[in-house]
């Protein structure tokens, strides 16, 4: 188990003064959480990086960040509105054969706020970079990111609906993108399960078709075991079958998809350029267009250097439960595995958890052991 | 740990059946001076092994950690010590017995799941409806993942499953099961099915060596000495061997070259030749005037060679033998 060298008390101080410029509440988040509920929002994936704790009850497992400790916390409050800053140490498996600390600081705000969601968004990312200049490095760059970008992009290509849903899905995995890119545009609805009834069954209407295939079921013999309902795989079927009928993604707009997801640099430019891309303007580019030219303004009224910000459509991707702006402080020296710093807008994540807000969400997080131009990292 | 080698096998159930079976056909017999709940036995003409009776979990884990040098268990067992299971343990023979494919199955109701792809769709779906990930029920959390992530599915999770793996859709802890099969039927009882690419492992009996045991020479030479019998015994089921008058000697060499291609090797006045081949050769023979012909099926057929052995001793580091 590596714990990383602690940050000398001046630094730590000057990582951690931006944060404390705004009234926060100081968040007191237990160090074991429910590891049920993070494996449902973040995923199987995540518990390589987990440490399990086995006691009596469910399984608990050491905070690997503050962002679910934090929410809940607010979530339990029943307050209309919070911010919470943090600081503390989480804990994270390193990848097999990665020399990294597995137990770390971290500080960081979430905040649950009404008011402007764009300067908000502004907001936390100029948090992140000024915490992290403080650390020392001069080599560091603020990378943007917008999750909701990418839909917004093909609907104003005008790809046909049931194509536009497949892609958005496939958006955070490269690889299932590609093959999604790849069929659309040979119009192989995929196979997929079912044969000639399944074929059937999305000919009829979806009252008749659930209806039908529980009678198919009962007279086959077959338990209906598992959480999806007769409604439910009759929806799919018919999905599957519009797909099939949608008109062919054309080549053409495959490749402008595919430039798209390459735009980096210069965040104007990209999104300007993504505006090109897309040919005809949609409401939803344009948006996004708008509030990324207030975020920007924003930041650089912030004091963020115009320079060091880059923009990446495809960065948007891997994030998790993210749903709109995302942003990461990199250091050259670090690379892009080791972020000095991390952050976006996850509106969508209480709802996930049973509750919505009437608030948004949104949060960054900084890693004073990265920041520190003496640190290992 | 040095001392004697350590051989670990199965204590209960058809594997301890059938790797007694293996032991006997290989002409090893095992004495269980314990008597039949002992945990401790002995392979005779091997006094220098001490062969431990265990559990197949037990031996994997064994193995993996290096608490013994061989062991008799399931390749699904052994891949389930993780990612880096083949730096920790080397599979010397596969046995031919205790087969089982380790599989991904799903409702049999689903009728527009078939593949993987689909899982992925659905896994989508669900999480998008409902907030919550499809859960799979398997003890083999390991393979489960490594098989998940290579698919390039993230979007679920696993539900540890301790007893009736197979029972968890049933009983609603569960959409999806991840498990080892041999026919299918406790599947099909259950109301599930396997995916069309769902399999993840043709599992079998596997003889392995740990690579984090502590290794002498002896123990090594030991090792080839086992290796070696049954690597012969398998050559001799698979081998038949032709023997024919010395004076037809030259027409006979003739008529079975086709035969004594890859794998057969010619003898004085006969030839090794593979089983399936066998009867083919003599009759060409006997077609060709040559004759009588004999056939006899080697019990062993040893070979200098071990290419197992040295492949123990090289990832141990021991130079040749």
């Amino acid at each position: 188990m590596r714990v990383e060298a602690p940050v000398p008390a001046d630094v730590l101080a000057a990582i951690q003064a931006p944060f404390l410029e705004t009234p926060a509440e100081s968040l007191d988040a237990p160090i074991l959480q429910p590891l049920g509920l993070l494996l449902d929002l973040a995923g199987e994936t995540l518990r390589e990086r987990l440490f399990v704790v086995q006691g009596e009850g469910p399984e608990a497992c050491l905070r690997p960040d503050f962002t679910l400790p934090a929410l809940r916390a607010h979530l339990a409050s029943g307050r209309p509105s919070g911010r919470y800053f943090y600081s503390g140490h989480a804990f994270r498996v390193a990848p097999r054969g990665l020399e990294r600390s597995e137990e770390f600081l971290q500080i960081g705000i979430e905040a649950f706020e009404p008011g402007d969601k764009d300067l908000a968004d502004a907001e936390m990312a100029a948090l992140a970079w000024r915490a992290c200049v403080a650390g020392g490095r001069d080599d560091l760059t603020l990378l943007l990111g917008d999750v909701g970008l990418f839909g917004a992009f093909i609907d104003a290509l005008g790809v046909p609906p049931p194509v536009a849903v497949r892609l958005r899905r496939a958006f955070s995995t490269p690889r299932r993108l590609r093959q999604e890119l790849e069929r659309a545009v040979s119009a192989d609805g995929g196979e997929g399960g079912g044969g000639r009834l399944a074929a059937l069954l999305a000919g009829l209407s979806q009252a008749d078709a659930a209806g039908v295939l529980e009678e198919i079921w009962a007279l086959s013999g077959i338990e209906p075991v598992g959480g999806r309902s007769a409604a439910e795989i009759v929806h799919r079927l018919a999905e599957r079958a519009e797909l099939a009928r949608a008109p062919r993604l054309g080549s053409e707009q495959a490749a402008l998809v595919g430039r798209f997801l390459a735009l980096a640099g210069n965040p104007d430019e990209c999104l300007a350029e993504a505006a090109d891309l897309a040919g005809a303007a949609g409401p939803g580019l344009d948006r996004a267009r708008g509030a990324w030219a207030r975020r920007l303004e924003a930041l650089a009224a912030a004091g963020v250097p115009r320079a060091r910000i880059r923009f990446s459509a495809a960065f948007g991707r891997a994030f998790g439960y993210y749903d709109g702006m995302v942003f990461e402080v990199r250091s050259e020296a670090l690379g892009e595995d080791r972020p000095a710093a991390a952050g976006g807008r996850y509106d969508s994540l209480p709802g996930r958890l049973g509750e919505s807000l009437p608030t948004g969400a949104v949060g960054c997080m900084v890693r004073p052991g990265r920041a520190w131009s003496g640190g290992a990292g | 740990m040095s001392g004697p080698l350590i051989l670990a096998l199965p204590s209960k159930g058809r594997l301890k059946e059938q790797v007694e079976a293996w032991l006997a056909d290989c002409g090893l017999a095992l004495r269980s001076p314990g008597g039949a709940r002992g945990y401790a036995a002995a392979l005779d003409g091997f006094d220098e092994i001490q062969v431990r009776l265990a559990s197949a979990g037990d031996i994997a884990q064994g193995l993996l950690a290096g608490e013994m040098h061989l062991g008799v268990t399931g390749e699904d067992l052994l891949r389930e010590g993780g990612e880096d299971a083949d730096e920790a343990v080397m599979l010397l023979a596969a046995l031919g017995f205790g087969r089982a494919d380790l599989v991904v199955a799903a409702p049999k109701s689903w009728i527009d799941v078939e593949t993987m792809a689909d899982v992925d769709d659905v896994a989508h779906l669900y999480l998008a409806r409902t907030g919550r990930r499809l859960r799979v029920a398997t003890k083999y959390l390991v393979q489960t993942r490594a098989f998940f992530a290579r698919q390039g599915i993230a979007e679920y999770r696993l539900a540890e499953s301790g007893g009736a793996t197979e029972g968890a859709p049933a009983a609603g802890t569960a959409e999806l099961v991840v498990d080892i099969t041999t026919t299918g039927a406790t599947l099909a009882a259950n109301g599930l099915k396997v995916l069309s690419d769902g399999l993840i492992l043709r599992s079998q009996a596997q003889f392995s060596a740990s690579l984090r045991a502590a290794w002498t020479p002896e123990g090594l030479a030991l090792c080839r000495r086992l290796l070696a019998i049954h690597e012969a015994r398998a050559r001799g089921k698979a081998i038949a061997s032709l023997a024919w008058p010395a004076d037809q000697d030259e027409r006979a060499r003739r008529i079975v070259a086709p035969f004594a291609g890859a794998g057969g090797q010619v003898r004085r006045h006969g030839v090794l030749v593979d089983r399936s081949n066998v009867l083919s050769a003599a009759t060409a023979l006997s077609a060709a005037g040559v004759g009588p012909v004999s056939v006899e099926r080697p019990a062993y057929i040893f070979d200098p060679s071990c290419p197992a052995a040295d492949r123990l001793a090289a990832a141990l580091g021991f130079a040749e033998g």
